[in-house]
């Protein structure tokens, strides 16, 4: 479903991804692991060209999103997105935020996409908040709502960025929670975590990052139980 | 006592100057806000060139965009480094020499001179916005512009009132300036009733007053205005 080819990223000299070339079948959840500054982040934004790369090529089902012709708006679409922080749409209440992307893109009708919305929020128990503003709601709450937003979209592939990063500790597992439900039901999801305890339970592959690369990569069972890399070796006896 | 009633009678009553004031006021009010929508009208067409410019993706080239940029840059740039005076006299005696219409040069002057500081104003406030807001609408599949006028732009506007009122306050008060073109506002009609009654402290305490209370409507609405738009912050 997505391929990527030798990608490079660099921030004016600071090369940040040194040739990365990844293969995501279609329902394979993927979590990236590594240290801080290890390009995870900057790797999983290039998926969907919000960090434009430097070189090298990324193929979503079969069409090119480096080339400058594809009309990028259109791939985003179906690849959802969760960020760190949440970026639920400060001056939209909830129900705003869920049917503006729908509705302005001609997908849906208005009506049709607040019943969407309403379905969605029910599945995340949060189907009270749709007239709340995101000030008003908590950090998981916000997240979850994130998440359903871009479900909204009907994506093929979710991205997620840290999205229990930023969160108070009691409110990890209810996004998890979502994550997980989620990923039964079949999305393809490419997680960027320190969650562990996720990664082993509900990831299919798991890549171990550093330095810009792709140091190892294998089932849970391989690089949780045996990691053959002696970085992987050392940053999974710092985490676990 | 007596001779101060006789000054104020002078200064205020007398041949009904109170109307040079009322008319005064017109003008300056006239002046200032259609300086004001032209001001604002540039200064958004300025800032979105001069943003969408910035946050092109980088190695994309648009040859268009790049030449408005450098003008829009070089009009920021003369009309905040010259006086707005100066630009008026210019305007008036070398650009618009022929024109009779003084009031229609002032209010030109001033909406260029406005719209140069208020398009620096709104691009302080897009820059203000969390890039988060932007990237979120972005990875929806939303268009730039569709991003900017659903999600950053009401932000933005919500985060520079302030900022704008107090533009709306400076110009109000700039426009005083225009006396020395000849227009018959609110200061060059203190100036005509002092030439003839040869007293200075009660029209100009006068009009000091009027545009003090001017000032205070206008930043009482800008607080009203404020407090509404801060509906989605309740917590």
């Amino acid at each position: 479903m997505i391929d990527v080819k030798d990608l490079h990223k660099s921030f004016g000299n600071n090369e940040v991804l040194c040739g990365i070339t990844e293969h995501i079948d279609k329902g394979e959840k993927v979590v990236i692991i590594g240290p801080s500054g290890s390009g995870k982040s900057t790797f999983l934004r290039c998926l969907n060209m919000l960090e434009t790369p430097t070189s090298g090529s990324i193929l979503f089902k079969g069409t090119s999103l480096t080339d400058p012709k594809t009309d990028i708006n259109m791939l985003r679409r179906k690849m959802g997105m969760v960020f760190q922080h949440f970026n639920l749409f400060n001056n939209l209440n909830i129900m705003d935020n869920m049917t503006l992307a729908p509705v302005s893109l001609k997908l849906m009708t208005k009506e049709q996409a607040q019943e969407e919305a309403v379905r969605l929020l029910k599945r995340v128990n949060l189907e009270d908040k749709a007239q709340a503003y995101p000030s008003q709601l908590s950090g998981g709450q916000k997240q979850r709502i994130a998440i359903v937003r871009a479900l909204a979209m009907h994506p093929e592939v979710m991205l997620f960025d840290e999205p229990t990063s930023a969160l108070d500790p009691e409110m990890v597992g209810e996004v998890l929670e979502v994550m997980k439900q989620l990923a039964d039901e079949g999305m393809t999801m490419v997680v960027v975590t320190h969650e562990m305890g996720f990664a082993r339970e509900v990831g299919s592959r798991v890549l171990f990052m550093d330095g810009g690369k792709i140091a190892e990569e294998g089932t849970p069972q391989e690089i949780f139980g045996h990691p053959k890399n002696l970085r992987t070796q050392d940053f999974l006896s710092k985490v676990l | 006592m007596e001779k101060i009633q006789h000054n104020f009678y002078q200064s205020f009553i007398e041949g009904g100057r109170w109307q040079m004031y009322l008319k005064g006021v017109g003008v300056t009010l006239e002046i200032a806000v259609f300086a004001l929508i032209i001001g604002i009208v540039l200064g958004i067409l300025v800032a979105l060139v001069r943003t969408s410019s910035d946050q092109r993706r980088p190695g994309t080239h648009n040859a268009p965009l790049s030449v408005l940029n450098v003008i829009c840059k070089i009009y920021v740039t003369v009309i905040r480094g010259t006086p707005v005076m100066v630009q008026l006299l210019i305007m008036y005696s070398v650009i618009f020499m022929q024109s009779r219409n003084s009031i229609g040069v002032a209010v030109l002057t001033f909406g260029i001179n406005s719209g140069a500081y208020v398009s620096e104003i709104i691009r302080s406030g897009i820059m203000s916005v969390d890039p988060g807001q932007m990237e979120a609408a972005r990875s929806l599949g939303l268009g730039y512009r569709q991003a900017m006028q659903h999600v950053v732009i009401p932000q933005a506007i919500k985060n520079i009132l302030p900022a704008l009122g107090n533009e709306l306050i400076t110009l109000l008060k700039d426009t005083s300036i225009v006396t020395v073109i000849g227009v018959r506002d609110l200061t060059k009609a203190a100036q005509l009733i002092q030439g003839k009654t040869y007293q200075a402290l009660f029209p100009y305490f006068g009009i000091a007053a009027i545009y003090l209370v001017l000032v205070m409507i206008i930043a009482k609405l800008i607080g009203n205005l404020e407090r509404r738009m801060r509906a989605s912050d309740r917590r």
